[in-house]
């Protein structure tokens, strides 16, 4: 079953549940991760995650279905995750600083994974990628989404979305470099 | 494809950190329906909660300008009525408080100023009636 019929059941009320579910385990794997590579802790990603379904739950009856389901679904990941990221700014300081005292509170966690200088370096260094390069390098680089897919997802240009994949690419290469 | 322009080294720092953002704990995809499930449910049975409107939002103004203009008119109405009737009043109980002798005295001297008035008019009237005879 597509993602389109499953969204009709569910508007026509037959079978509400059921074609959430559906829905929900089809896409739910991608946009945690994708969320957890934005927040890095478990435990936000969870909090984050769990208000976007439950925001798709809330919206699907008025999706209209111009866009594909995933594109739309990515766009309210992204709104929440920025929503959660500002508003944990404002409570806790910078992020930046936040992502520092992780690593220095986290050296076992770290050992057991055996993380080289170059990934805590980078790490950090996608910690203080503005959010918006660090979403759209996350969905070009590991999602391998479409320019145009992402674009849509942002809110921004085609333009906009390359410029902001090549602006990652180059601060972490840069990063790298001078580890 | 972009991947291509990125160097080994970052690849290989991004391997690490996908395998590290990649993993969650046993089972946590099913806890994760079941507790949005729940939230869900919970969510629809509770009792919408009523709409709060802040009466002084918008019209915030409006409320502002129309106090300022009513203490303005309930001013004007107190200085224009209160005040005029509580010196008329005061007046009052100053003439009944003096002595007669004050009030004799007094209606004597503004008598002969008075008689002072009538004269000069009549000696100012006379001087103009016969500069116009001749």
């Amino acid at each position: 079953m597509t993602d389109q019929a499953l969204i009709t059941q569910f508007q026509s009320g037959d079978s509400k549940e059921g074609a959430f579910t559906q829905l929900l385990k089809r896409h739910r794997e991608p946009v945690f991760f994708q969320i957890k590579k934005m927040v890095i802790e478990h435990a936000d990603a969870d909090d984050i995650a769990q208000a976007v379904w439950i925001k798709v739950w809330n919206k699907l009856d008025g999706f209209k279905q111009e866009s594909a389901f995933s594109t739309w679904l990515f766009r309210v990941a992204y709104n929440e995750t920025l929503n959660f990221i500002a508003q944990k700014k404002r409570i806790k300081g910078h992020a930046k600083q936040q992502q520092l005292e992780h690593s220095m509170e986290h050296p076992v966690a770290q050992n057991a994974l055996k993380e080289t200088a170059i990934q805590i370096k980078l790490e950090r260094g996608i910690a203080e990628l503005p959010e918006k390069q660090r979403f759209v390098f996350m969905l070009r680089y590991y999602e391998a989404y479409d320019y145009e897919k992402i674009a849509s997802i942002t809110g921004t240009t085609v333009g906009g979305a390359k410029a902001n994949y090549h602006q990652a690419v180059k601060k972490m290469t840069e990063l790298i470099n001078n580890a | 494809m972009e991947k291509e322009s990125i160097s080994k080294e970052l690849e290989t720092a991004l391997k690490g950190y996908h395998a590290k953002n990649s993993q969650v704990p046993e089972g946590y995809f099913d806890q994760f329906e079941q507790e949005l499930m729940r939230k869900i449910h919970a969510g629809a049975t509770a009792p919408k909660k009523a709409k709060i409107l802040s009466l002084f939002g918008a019209q915030k103004k409006y409320l502002v300008a129309a106090s300022l203009i009513l203490a303005i008119a309930t001013g004007y109405l107190f200085y224009d009525k209160i005040i005029p009737n509580t010196i008329a009043q005061d007046e009052l109980v100053q003439i009944e408080a003096l002595p007669d002798a004050v009030i004799e005295a007094y209606i004597n001297n503004n008598e002969l100023i008075a008689e002072v008035d009538w004269n000069t008019a009549i000696e100012t009237t006379g001087v103009s009636l016969s500069l116009n005879n001749n």
